[in-house]
């Protein structure tokens, strides 16, 4: 997949979550003006638990602060939210949120592609962070694997437990597989596996 | 009779660096004003109050506010750069006055209180770019000073030019007013591009000119050069051996083939001398009042939201031709057009879109792949003619 720039926002869908009627036609012709298509939802009513818009413009001072939109909101797609009152209480419910970006209220033409760029810059940095994790997560839950392999290698060869590790690391590079896969093989058949060469 | 006065404030640098410029803005604007208030056609005189910040950036500011306060205009035409522009818009977002901002500029912006009168980034640059991909080359030397305008043109043209497989060659930049270029004329004459394509402005800009022009000729070198702001008075200024040559993306041109145009530069002429020439900013200051003026004649009134109101969707037959505002956002329909400087301080028109095209200020609809598209079936077929030698041979 390709990364598709933050700077074009043409073509993309923004869900508006709002009350205002001055401000939703701000917002609305600005959107318009760059190309993207808009769709409301009624902030009474509970939100689909799935969001087909790529970025919601959030009103945050038309919910309630117990408010069970919320969970609703918490998705991957960025929110943007519009904020005209600046008390604590307000803001923890929003960052609860975690909005990508912001705009101050009164609402001008200005500034919406800025916060337009920076929510779709932050959902694209969410989601590669995001995925990095997992596969540190991943690595970290085979830790133990990797350690029992390492032992078994130790006992069977003889070697010390550098050598051991350097053995598995040059045998996975070999196979063109993990450490993490290598190991379980080790596990599961009681020593290095028997294989000459593996494609990927 | 003496006709009721509307003021209207006038926000140009006639000294500064970039003075030439506000100077030849203003003597339009007053032209204007002085045309509305002698017709018949408007029942009302515009009063001029001018301010000249001198080209200092937060000085816009303080002229503007002693406009709205002192002397109580809701309208104003004026500023030249975006740097002045941005100083003035907050307050007359906040007190509801309306701009009328003549110049061309790099988009990206679009307040309900500015009324863009000058060309849209889809009216300069790109019909420009695709010009230069598809008759010159699609490698690229750029040279521009060093501010909004460069910046964001120069994006545009790295962004077009690479989607069709070119290459920007380098990026040369000079800080405002640096005249001191012998060391990109130096790299151009030793590493001949294909193309320059020239962002400088002012005095810089006619430094690089003359100084390349004088290293070509030693060099026996004609590298075509590509610019989206020289005017007619600036050819003067840079001298007609160096000025010559250049193509040049506009709205206006002083030798535009129109009636409406050919009256318009008499009447330059008989006011500013013969030997004076109508710029393209120039141009579209005078434009500004007319659509003001006509604005407010439809409106009745010059109540900012009424004369907003008033002034889209109106067509005015201006020098440039047809123009009106468009509601969306502000900006003007307008003929982009392309032509290469010619000696005696002119401009030869060679294209002209059919009919006035619709204002992209954010470039939302800049179509890319299809751009390169065309440029792809273009050097197909040469490719073809090439193949087909080959196989001749």
């Amino acid at each position: 997949m390709t990364r598709q720039s933050p700077f074009s926002v043409r073509g993309r869908n923004a869900l508006l979550i709002m009350r205002d009627e001055r401000e939703i036609s701000i917002v609305r012709r600005q959107l318009n003006r760059l190309g993207m298509s808009v769709a409301e939802a009624d902030p009474e009513q509970g939100l689909d638990s799935k969001v087909s818009a790529d970025v919601i413009v959030l009103d945050a001072d038309g919910m309630p602060i117990k408010s069970d939109v919320a969970p609703a909101l918490k998705t991957n797609v960025p929110v943007i939210a519009l904020i005209g009152t600046e008390t604590p209480s307000r803001l923890k419910w929003l960052l609860d949120l975690r909005p990508a970006s912001f705009l101050i209220k009164p609402l001008r033409s200005a500034g919406l592609y800025t916060a337009l760029v920076v929510a779709f810059d932050c959902a694209q940095r969410r989601s590669e962070e995001a995925a990095h994790l997992e596969k540190l997560e991943d690595r970290v839950r085979s830790r133990r694997v990797v350690f029992a392999a390492v032992l078994q290698l130790m006992r069977v060869h003889g070697l010390s437990e550098e050598d051991a590790f350097a053995l598995l690391r040059q045998t996975a590079m070999r196979f063109r597989t993990t450490i993490e896969q290598l190991s379980a093989e080790i596990i599961a058949v009681g020593g290095m596996p028997n294989r000459s060469s593996r494609t990927a | 009779m003496t006709k009721p006065s509307i003021p209207l404030g006038l926000i140009f640098s006639r000294s500064g660096p970039y003075a030439m410029m506000g100077r030849e803005m203003e003597k339009s604007a007053l032209m204007a004003v002085d045309e509305v208030n002698q017709s018949d056609d408007f029942d009302f005189a515009f009063t001029p109050h001018l301010r000249d910040p001198g080209g200092i950036v937060p000085a816009y500011h303080a002229a503007c506010d002693d406009l709205i306060r002192a002397a109580q205009v809701e309208h104003i035409v004026g500023c030249y750069t975006s740097a002045s522009r941005k100083m003035v818009i907050p307050i007359v977002e906040r007190t509801e006055r309306l701009l009328w901002h003549p110049a061309r500029y790099e988009g990206f912006e679009s307040s309900d209180n500015v009324i863009y009168v000058g060309a849209a980034p889809n009216h300069t640059v790109v019909p420009l770019v695709r010009h230069m991909l598809e008759n010159i080359s699609s490698d690229v030397f750029c040279a521009g000073s060093n501010y909004v305008w460069t910046w964001e043109t120069n994006r545009v043209l790295r962004e077009i030019v690479t989607s069709a497989g070119g290459r920007i060659l380098a990026e040369r930049l000079l800080e405002l007013g640096e005249t001191t270029v012998d060391h990109i004329v130096r790299e151009i004459i030793e590493r001949k591009p294909p193309a320059i394509f020239n962002t400088l402005v002012g005095e810089s800009s006619y430094a690089f000119m003359r100084a390349l022009h004088e290293a070509s000729v030693r060099a026996g070198l004609c590298i075509p050069m590509l610019s989206c702001s020289l005017c007619e008075p600036e050819l003067k200024m840079i001298g007609s051996a160096a000025s010559v040559g250049c193509v040049t993306s506009s709205a206006y041109f002083e030798s535009i083939e129109d009636a409406e145009n050919r009256a318009f530069v008499a009447r330059w002429k008989a006011r500013h001398g013969t030997d004076s020439h109508v710029s393209v900013d120039g141009q579209s200051t005078y434009v500004c009042v007319m659509l003001l003026a006509r604005a407010i004649r439809r409106a009745g009134s010059a109540n900012v939201a009424s004369v907003r109101r008033a002034a889209t969707n109106h067509r005015y037959d201006s020098p440039q031709g047809p123009i009106w505002v468009d509601p969306d956002n502000n900006h003007c329909f307008l003929t982009p057009r392309l032509a290469r400087s010619v000696a005696g301080n002119q401009f030869e028109i060679f294209w002209e879109a059919e009919a006035p095209e619709r204002p992209d200020p954010y470039l939302s609809n800049l179509d890319l792949a299809a751009m390169g598209t065309r440029l792809e079936n273009r050097m197909d077929a040469a490719g073809k003619r090439q193949a087909h030698l080959r196989v001749v041979k």
